[in-house]
Parts: C-alpha cells; sequence; structure tokens
C-alpha cells in the first residue's frame, strides 16, 4: 500500500430487488424479498433426499432396494409418483422423511422376525473351496516375482560398481604424473629449482660429509603412444641420476693366504647380479636406491683410501685404483675392493671368472656400511651443538680442554683415535684367528683320543671378541686336575 | 730429559684465521611456527634444539677513536658449558658480488672466571641482553632464531623485557679465509627460505647512528 494521502471509498450494492412492474408515473414497483421462512422453504425443496453422503454406491444400491421393497410399500411407491410440486414447499420434504421410516421400520421387522429363526434364518454365504489353495500359489508366485525384480535392479547396481572400480584401477594403472610425483616425493627428498625439478639422494642431511652433491633431475615421460597400448611398466615419472653414481657397486672384503702377483693388483672388477626388483616398486626407486647405494660404497672406499694412505703403520697399506691391499699378519692379505658395474652388464657376464663364494667376506662388508652410519650419526648427534649458540660446532668435551687445561694425553683421549680401515682390519684380524683357533682345536680334539676335548663356541660375540670353553675331561674320572 | 720442540713458526691457519659469513633477517612472532617447520624441513634431521644465553658486550676503549669490542656468552640452560669469547673484526670490503657479510672471527672457549679477567684487563662492560631460541645445522652451515630480550637490572637475568616482537634470524657459516663456495651454498640455502624470510646482507657498520 502507498503512503499517499487516505481516500475514502464507499461501497455500494448493486439493486438486488427485482422489478415487478413499473408504473406509469416511472415508480418502480419491487417484488418484496423472500422472507426468512420462505428462504428456508425454498432451500429446503431443493435438498435431494435419495442421495446420501456417499454419493454413487448408495445410489446405486438404493435403487434395487427400492424395487426390492417395491411390493411391500406400494402405497409408498404411489405416494412419491404422486409427487405434486404445487404443494406447499415441505411436502417433499415430509415425503422423503415418510419413505425413510417406512423403509426403516421394515428392516426393524425383518430382523426381529429373523431373531426369532423360527420363520426366517440367516445363513452365511459358503465360500467357494478352491479359492483358498489359489492364494497361496499366488502369494507364492507373486513373491517369486517381487524378489527376481528386486535381485535385477541389485545386480544392475553391483554392475555399475564394478564398472566403476575397474575403470579407477585402469586410471591408476595409467598412473598420472603428478600422483607419481607424490608418491616419489613420499619416500625422497625434492625441491623446485626454476622449472626443474631436482632431488637430492646424498646422505649429507644424515651426517655425511661427502663432497658430492648427490643431485638427481626428475623428468616427465611424455614418449608415450596413448593411441597404441600403455606397457605394463609405463611410468610417467622418470629419474636421471648423476653418471658416476650409474649401475650397482659394493664392496669386495677378502682374506687371502697368498699374495697375488702386482701386476694383478687394481684389477677386481667383480660383480654380482642386479637385485630383483620386487613386485610393485616403481623403476625410478630402484634406480635411486641404487645410485644411493654407489654413492656409500664411494664414501667408505674413499675414507678408508684416505686413511690408508694417511696412517702410518708398520707395514704400509697398498692402494691402487679400487683396491686396497694391507697385511694384517704376515702371509695374510686383507684386500678391499670396490666394485662398480656400470650397467653394460651383457658383455662382462662371458667372463669365465667366477668369485668363489666363500671368498668375500659379507660380514666385514656389512660391517663397513655399519661403522659408516655410526659415523654419519656421531655427525648428527646433539652432543654438537654449541651451548651457547654462538660457539662453533664442536664437541661438547673438546670444547671444555681450553679452560680446563687438557693436556695433550687428554685431548688425544677425546679424540678419534681408531679409523674406519684399522677397525676393519682389526675385525679382519679377529675372524681370521678365530676361524683358525676352532681349526686347531678341533684338530687336537679329533687327534688326541685320550683325555677328550670339547669346545663350546659362545653364540653371542663381539666384533673384536670371542669366547670359547674347552673341556678336558678324560673318561671315568671325574676331574682332570685339581 | 729434553724438551720438547717448540716450532718457532708463527702458528697460522687452523683455527686462527677463520672467517664468518653471516647472512640476517627477521620474522614477526606469528610467522615463527612455519618458519621452524620449514626449517625443521631443510636442515639436518635432528631433534630440535633450544638455548638461552646471556651475553655481554665488553668495549675497551683506546686513545683512537674505535674502541676494541669483545662478545663474552655463556648458555643460561647449560650452566655448565664454559663461556664463548668471541672477536669480530670489519666486514671485509671485497667485491660487491659476494652475498655475504665476511669479517674475521676468533672463537675462544673459556672458563667462568671470564667476566673478572675481563674487568682486571681494563675492559667495561657495554651492554648486556639474553637470547633465547632455536639453531638448526645444515652441514657447515648454522641457522640461529633468536629472541632478544633486554635486562632490566644489570646482572639479573630473570627480569628481562622482549626488545621487539620479532626474531631474528641468522645463517652463519665458520670457515678458513679463501674460500667464496661457501657463500654460494649460503645464498642458494636463503633462497630456500623465501618468502618466508628474507636473509641478506647487514652491514653493521652502516647501522650505527
Amino acid at each position: 500500500m502507498s503512503g499517499g494521502p487516505a481516500v475514502r471509498v464507499s461501497i455500494e450494492s448493486s439493486c438486488e430487488k427485482q422489478v415487478q412492474e413499473v408504473a406509469l408515473d416511472g415508480t418502480e414497483t419491487y417484488v418484496p424479498p423472500l422472507s426468512m421462512s420462505q428462504n428456508l422453504a425454498k432451500l429446503a425443496q431443493r435438498i435431494d433426499f435419495s442421495q446420501g453422503s456417499d454419493s454413487e454406491e448408495d445410489g446405486a444400491e438404493g435403487e434395487p432396494r427400492d424395487r426390492e421393497w417395491g411390493k411391500q410399500e406400494p402405497e409408498e411407491e404411489e405416494g412419491t409418483v404422486k409427487f405434486q410440486p404445487s404443494l406447499w414447499p415441505w411436502d417433499s420434504v415430509r415425503n422423503n422423511l415418510r419413505s425413510a421410516l417406512t423403509e426403516m421400520c421394515v428392516l426393524y421387522d425383518v430382523l426381529s422376525v429373523v431373531k426369532e429363526k423360527k420363520y426366517m434364518a440367516l445363513d452365511p454365504v459358503s465360500q467357494d473351496p478352491t479359492a483358498g489353495k489359489t492364494p497361496q500359489v499366488f502369494q507364492l508366485i507373486s513373491k517369486k516375482k517381487s524378489l527376481a525384480t528386486a535381485a535385477q535392479l541389485l545386480l544392475k547396481g553391483a554392475e555399475k560398481l564394478t564398472k566403476s572400480v575397474a575403470e579407477n584401477q585402469e586410471n591408476r594403472r595409467q598412473r598420472d604424473f603428478n600422483s607419481e610425483l607424490l608418491r616419489l616425493r613420499s619416500q625422497w627428498k625434492l625441491r623446485k629449482v626454476g622449472d626443474k625439478i631436482l632431488g637430492d639422494l646424498s646422505y649429507r642431511s644424515a651426517g655425511s660429509l661427502f663432497p658430492h652433491h648427490g643431485t638427481f633431475e626428475v623428468i616427465k615421460n611424455t614418449d608415450i603412444d596413448l593411441d597404441k597400448k600403455i606397457p605394463e611398466d609405463y611410468c610417467p615419472l622418470d629419474v636421471q641420476i648423476p653418471s658416476d653414481l650409474e649401475g650397482s657397486a659394493y664392496i669386495k672384503v677378502s682374506i687371502q693366504k697368498q699374495a697375488p702377483d702386482i701386476g694383478d693388483l687394481g684389477t677386481v672388477n667383480l660383480f654380482r647380479r642386479p637385485p630383483k626388483t620386487k613386485a610393485g616398486t616403481q623403476p625410478w626407486h630402484v634406480k635411486l636406491e641404487a645410485a644411493q647405494n654407489v654413492l656409500l660404497c664411494k664414501e667408505i672406499f674413499a675414507q678408508l683410501s684416505r686413511e690408508a694412505v694417511q696412517i702410518k703403520s708398520q707395514i704400509p697399506h697398498i692402494v691402487v685404483k679400487n683396491q686396497i691391499i694391507s697385511q694384517p699378519f704376515p702371509g695374510l692379505q686383507l684386500s678391499i675392493s670396490l666394485c662398480h658395474s656400470t650397467g653394460e652388464k651383457k658383455n662382462h657376464r662371458t667372463s669365465p671368472e667366477k668369485p668363489k663364494p666363500d671368498d668375500h667376506l659379507y660380514v666385514l662388508e656389512h660391517n663397513l656400511h655399519q661403522m659408516m652410519r655410526e659415523f654419519h650419526k656421531q655427525q648428527l648427534s646433539s652432543v654438537v651443538m654449541p651451548h651457547p649458540a654462538s660457539a662453533p660446532f664442536g664437541h661438547k668435551r673438546l670444547r671444555l680442554a681450553g679452560p680446563l687445561a687438557y693436556d695433550k694425553a687428554e685431548i688425544s683421549s677425546l679424540q678419534q683415535s681408531e679409523g674406519l680401515l684399522e677397525k676393519i682390519i682389526k675385525q679382519a684380524k679377529h675372524i681370521f684367528l678365530r676361524s683358525r683357533t676352532a681349526r686347531t682345536i678341533d684338530s687336537l680334539a679329533s687327534r688326541i683320543e685320550d683325555p677328550q676335548i670339547q669346545a663350546h663356541w659362545s653364540n653371542i660375540n663381539d666384533v673384536y671378541e670371542s669366547s670359547v670353553k674347552v673341556l678336558i675331561t678324560s673318561q671315568g674320572y671325574e676331574q682332570i686336575c685339581k | 730429559m729434553e724438551a720438547p720442540p717448540v716450532t718457532v713458526m708463527p702458528v697460522t691457519g687452523g683455527t686462527i684465521n677463520m672467517m664468518e659469513y653471516l647472512l640476517q633477517g627477521s620474522v614477526l612472532d606469528q610467522a615463527l611456527e612455519s618458519l621452524l617447520h620449514r626449517l625443521r624441513g631443510l636442515c639436518d634431521n635432528m631433534e630440535p634444539e633450544t638455548f638461552t644465553d646471556h651475553e655481554l658486550v665488553y668495549l675497551l676503549k683506546g686513545q683512537q677513536g674505535n674502541p676494541f669490542i669483545l662478545r663474552a656468552r655463556r648458555s643460561l640452560s647449560h650452566p655448565k658449558a664454559p663461556w664463548h669469547l668471541r672477536y669480530l673484526g670489519q666486514p671485509e670490503v671485497g667485491d660487491k658480488s659476494r652475498h655475504a657479510l665476511v669479517r674475521n672471527c676468533v672463537d675462544v672457549a673459556a672458563s667462568h672466571s671470564l667476566p673478572d679477567f675481563l674487568n682486571e684487563m681494563g675492559f667495561r662492560m657495554d651492554h648486556e641482553f639474553v637470547a633465547n631460541g632455536h639453531i638448526f645445522r645444515k652441514g657447515a652451515m648454522k641457522i640461529v632464531v633468536s629472541k632478544l630480550s633486554r635486562i632490566l637490572v644489570p646482572g639479573n637475568t630473570e627480569n628481562t623485557e622482549r626488545l621487539s616482537l620479532s626474531y631474528l634470524v641468522e645463517l652463519s657459516v665458520l670457515a678458513p679465509a679463501g674460500q667464496d663456495t661457501v657463500s654460494e651454498d649460503m645464498r642458494s640455502f636463503a633462497e630456500q627460505l623465501k618468502p618466508l624470510v628474507h636473509l641478506e646482507k647487514i652491514d653493521p657498520s652502516k647501522q650505527r647512528h
């Protein structure tokens, strides 16, 4: 409603009175309106008693009922037939009511007669016996049908699901570049430089001081033809590792009795089979792991050769190309060599030289790796962190050397006394001595029958020490000596 | 018994002629968490190390203009650790392309009688402050994120008041003179910390007013 000034609106009903006649002088004579009672009578005339509140059905039933009782009530029929519209308006109402009353009376009479059961009896309508069976069969059939439709719906849904799952797997097999990159990033350190993605596979963040950068590059594999079928081992990601870390490497540690010719030194270049790739590992993972292993082997060998040159020992160690030779005992030779195969293995497979399986001491190789990793870990220990913060990095106890006036002996005791090479030589000596001792004891035991010699070797050994318990007993005697 | 041989050559190299390469920046308090998170990922994999240090700056006023400055620092979180005395020389004015601030640096560990010793020598304490924060390391690089607080009552390190609402970030390397590859490594590391913090070369002499 707009906010204008209020407008008065007057309502007038139209002329409702009908004009009966118009006099000659212009006055109109209206038909007088119906009074209340006249209006009521007029409305009452319009009531149709034959039509109940349930309209059609009752109407249809009402008709045969009328015909049934027609004979018994000829008077009422006549009464309804004789309906004269000129009678007073309530006449139809009166007639209808009268007929309704008559019918009610008749019904009452019939019911009272039936109640006596003498002249009239009520019989139930007989059920058709065959109608009982068919519902069951019908039920069964209908249930079957409905179950079948339900099953069909479920099957359709299951089909759709399996189709979508198969599609998903197909997509996953196709291996989107980004999801593969995410997988790569979850296992290796990556960073973005400009528009290239570089990664770091060195042990520097784990405490290594080896100056190799160890960066690899991640490239997208775009030489795929989408029209052809995608091969099984297709990977949208490829890594490019530094050229000097290609292939695989291992450190071969062996102890030999005889000294080989000088000319043979430095020719150790044996390889073993490339490790079997586990199903499910990506090709880039295998490549990166191999490169990391090569890097670690190089670091170990570099450390060993540096120590071999620097450390003064009675019998100097020989470092030739990729081999370090030292003599722990006279007549015994320990050779440590870095065997790096760059991957052109097809040619070398034809070489007839096969290494003896027990020539290579796997234990010492493992120990070398372990010692290197321990060295890395020491670099990262919190003992190195400076307190106060402005002090340089260095071992905590060494920082006390100045204020507490340590002398040379104390300082040297704090520092690392043994390098990697010395440790490994000690371990090799230990292994050799242990096997020799065991052989000696066994030969003595087999040779000497009385007294009996038994040797119990302890399972738990140190890398530098082993323990053995030798029991010498004589049959029949409790103790051999007091 | 003979006395052990004494070297007559002057001692050069080793820890005497070390240079400190420095890059500095700062972050607001709100950005500290994300910076620490990023540093934790970029730096060597160690347990995060926090520190609380008390630093005293001593001046020796000579006849000439420039006083001689020595910095004595002790750890409040490790009271038994020795004091650390540091001399920082003037920044080297080399080529402008060098990315980090380079200055001569002498570090000495000292016992707990250092303040008395310096007082006896004639140094006077100019100012002191308390620094606490986190320290990270990546290879030879040290990253220190610290909050500086002013000491209200001289000698009382409990009662401190924060100097600002931000943290000071310093990237430093101690290396012998002449190695310029160090500043390249520092710059590439600083690149990785952008845009959280901009580490740059700030000349202390230009700061003085």
